[in-house]
């Protein structure tokens, strides 16, 4: 171990970072800020001892110029929220606008708010102090997701300028290489944080891009477009003169006109920034659902807990709250609500399938983002399920994912905006009538601002085509239970998709928010919404919830909440539910539904049509995952947070 | 030997700093660290951490008088003692420090103020006694300050 340590540091460089590379994620360059001397000797010798190669500053304002220098430097950056000479959350934004490197942050403090704000300002992460070094060897894969998603991003502009269908083989490829979380991470990530996705995707061919990042998982380094503050400054005029709805790449590029950039670079950091306008619009709002619905836990967590609860089966859902929680938040929270016991935890993928769809949808109505997203979902979904149902030390450790997923996945307004999307899509799909009115209701429940963008209603369009499919997965109708202020979980009636959307611990949030009941009138509502089928079905599941896809927002903010909800329930009820049974998720965006009727009766067994009942039995769900809590929740799998995040992301 | 018998002694005394409840599993992982790269850094570690420590406590204690009823002075101060504690695992302390945030939480001076002598006193106790087992391992043997020894 040792030796390799020494080894890399002559390496370094590019030639050095080449064979890194070979043996990624060993010698994955790390920099480390924190101002807390003691903390940041102990972060470097986890770091070292996991064999990254460190580098530590005890200031920010160091540690952005080491950065600015050469952005080649580093592959990582994880920084502390509480710093005195720059706000750690600023950090994270300026490292993430300029350098679209991986942030992932740092806090004794694990409130679901500051987590939360770590999600929405782009934290792939979110670590509670004392770190432990098993979470530190999995911080890799945060790099890797990011050079996928930077990748899918790619194909997902090209597809969004062409109207491509998104799987492409390296979108595929990108799946695989990544075995679904990845992916998830990728699109989460790209769609979490507007950084310019420079270099590597909008080089050349977009296809050919994938396939080389397929190939490497480390990415190849290929040149970036830097967007400097400059350049920046000339993207926001042109979008704002072409107007952020009618910002086309094309015209952005004339506007620009600015050598050397190619549409490509201007699209995937549109994407961005499109993600970042929806995270600012909807941070607030959802800041309070999502503290609500977590209540300081995981809401994974919960999820997990749910897994095992007797009563409360809401979602077979995303148990496995990936580290991606951010996304799979969504996603997982419904499928943790789902707390399939016998039901693989079916990774929120829906909830994530959703999100990512829907983060696409909502900037673009291509159907097939869904679908791309589905596809990760899947991918991730069925990681997801393979998570140990209710393996405690999963748990454990799910849930400081979670946490940290949930802080990213909340980065913002890809949350939102999924939900956004979600709603929409569950709006539109010819989902039930039923469903679609719930889903319609939580729209108008939400009180966040989740704005639906114009593409939403495209998305809502597509969503239609899909609904048959989804029907299946009742649980995309139940996404939309608007989770207003404090959704607390308790409101939820178990049927409602969990969406964790909170981040923050879950059970904290199960139990504590006491959402007002006007929550829970939109979403007894919504919870209707749930194809009747499935819920019905969920129903005869011991879940309580309808897993199916209705994540569950737990939100406490009843306003970001409920959008997220709407999403998580749109997408992936349908899949979550599937997914749950059969353990993956295949959120089908939309158009194609997975084929798991079937297990969407399985999951249903879990579910116990909660959605039908439009009541929420969210306080059942609620004492199922105080209970499972209690009980050590054995759903550690975050398949719940798949995908809702990313949506958010996509952003 | 003397010196297998200076090891008992520190494995010991660690033990007991263990078992009441002064430092956790966190302080193991710390020690851990300890390779040959880094022969002494637990000790390194927690040396920086009463250096650290003490300008903080010092911090805290001046803000208290200086800024009386500002809560969220003291509490952001007190987060960065916090923080320090929970990464070298001393456990106590970190509960002390903990209390002292809630009384800022609820703006109980008087709490805090209570809160805070115990964390200091806890600084003192702690420090005294991790001196001592490091003094104990320095003396047992230089090679390995025996991380492993006394059967962790």
């Amino acid at each position: 171990m040792l030796l390799d340590a020494m080894m890399m540091e002559p390496m370094k460089g590019l030639m050095g970072r080449e064979r890194e590379r070979d043996q990624f994620p060993v010698g994955m360059r790390v920099l480390a800020v924190d101002d807390d001397r003691v903390c940041l000797k102990v972060l470097e010798g986890l770091l070292r001892r996991c064999q990254y190669h460190v580098t530590t500053t005890n200031q920010a304002i160091t540690a952005l110029k080491l950065l600015r220098e050469n952005k080649d430097m580093f592959d990582l950056v994880i920084s502390d929220v509480h710093m005195p000479d720059m706000d750690g959350f600023k950090l994270l934004e300026l490292v993430g606008l300029e350098m679209d490197l991986p942030v992932i942050m740092l806090s004794v403090n694990g409130e679901t708010k500051t987590v939360l704000k770590g999600i929405t300002h782009g934290a792939c992460d979110y670590l509670l102090k004392p770190v432990r070094i098993e979470e530190l060897r999995n911080v890799w894969q945060h790099v890797v997701r990011r050079k996928f998603s930077n990748r899918e991003t790619n194909n997902l502009d090209f597809s969004k300028e062409y109207s491509k269908h998104p799987t492409t083989d390296s979108y595929h490829g990108l799946s695989q290489v990544a075995s679904g979380s990845s992916d998830q991470g990728g699109s989460r990530a790209s769609k979490k944080r507007k950084e310019p996705q420079s270099e590597e995707e909008d080089e050349g061919d977009d296809n050919d891009n994938d396939a080389q990042d397929n190939d490497e998982p480390s990415g190849s380094k290929k040149p970036r477009v830097v967007w400097s503050v400059e350049l920046h400054r000339k993207f926001v005029a042109a979008v704002n003169h072409l107007g952020i709805d009618k910002a086309v790449p094309k015209r952005i590029l004339e506007l620009m006109n600015v050598e050397k950039l190619t549409r490509e670079n201007v699209a995937s950091h549109l994407q961005k920034y499109r993600l970042y306008l929806r995270r600012l619009s909807v941070v607030a709002s959802h800041q309070a659902s999502i503290a609500a619905v977590f209540g300081g836990r995981d809401p994974f967590l919960h999820m997990g807990a749910f897994e095992g609860l007797p009563s409360y089966q809401p979602f077979a859902s995303s148990a496995g709250i990936p580290s991606f929680n951010p996304h799979g938040l969504l996603s997982g929270v419904g499928t943790a609500a789902f707390g399939l016991k016998d039901l693989a935890p079916s990774k929120a993928i829906q909830c994530a399938s959703s999100n990512g769809a829907v983060s696409h949808c909502i900037g673009d109505t291509n159907k097939f983002h869904i679908a791309n997203l589905q596809e990760n979902q899947q991918a991730n979904l069925a990681q997801g399920l393979t998570a140990p149902l209710g393996q405690p030390q999963l748990q454990q450790k799910w849930i400081h994912q979670e946490t940290s997923d949930l802080s990213s996945f909340f980065s913002g307004s890809a949350l939102a905006n999924t939900m956004s999307g979600t709603l929409q899509r569950v709006t539109s799909s010819s989902l039930p009538p039923v469903e679609l009115l719930e889903c319609t209701q939580i729209k108008v429940g939400a009180h966040s601002s989740i704005r639906i963008p114009p593409a939403s209603s495209g998305l809502l369009e597509r969503s239609v085509g899909l609904s048959p499919n989804l029907q299946d997965s009742s649980i995309s109708q139940q996404c939309a239970i608007p989770i207003d202020d404090r959704f607390s979980v308790n409101k939820l009636p178990l049927h409602i998709p969990f969406v964790d959307v909170s981040t923050t611990k879950l059970d904290a949030s199960f139990v504590a928010p006491e959402q007002d009941m006007d929550q829970k009138e939109k979403f007894p509502e919504r919870v209707t919404v749930l194809p009747s089928e499935s819920l019905i079905a969920a129903d005869r599941s011991k879940c309580g919830t309808r897993s199916s896809g209705s994540t569950m927002l737990l939100l406490s903010d009843t306003e970001r909440h409920s959008k997220y909800l709407k999403f998580g329930v749109a997408s992936n009820s349908r899949h979550g539910i599937d997914e749950m049974v059969n353990g993956s998720f295949n959120y089908n965006g939309g158009a194609s539904v997975p084929e798991q009727n079937d297990v969407y009766d399985f999951g249903n067994s879990k579910l116990q049509g909660g959605f039908n009942s439009s009541s929420c039995n969210f306080d059942g769900l609620l004492n199922s995952i105080i209970k499972v809590e209690n009980d050590d929740m054995p759903f550690a799998d975050n398949d719940l947070g798949c995908e809702l995040f990313p949506l958010g992301a996509c952003i | 030997m003397e010196y297998a018998n200076l090891r008992r002694q520190a494995a010991s005394l660690k033990r007991s700093l263990f078992d009441q409840g002064y430092l956790d599993e966190q302080f193991c992982q710390v020690e851990d660290l300890q390779d040959e790269a880094s022969p002494n850094f637990a000790e390194e570690v927690v040396s920086l951490f009463f250096k650290d420590s003490a300008r903080l406590v010092a911090n805290i204690e001046q803000a208290m008088e200086k800024y009386p009823g500002d809560f969220n002075r003291w509490d952001a101060h007190m987060q960065q003692l916090k923080g320090s504690c929970f990464s070298i695992g001393a456990s106590k302390m970190s509960n002390e420090c903990t209390s002292f945030r809630n009384s800022c939480a609820e703006e109980n001076a008087e709490g805090c103020r209570r809160s805070f002598q115990k964390v200091k006193r806890e600084h003192a106790i702690l420090r005294q006694k991790l001196e001592s087992y490091f003094q104990l391992l320095r003396q047992a043997g230089p090679a390995r300050t025996a991380t492993r020894s006394g059967g962790k």
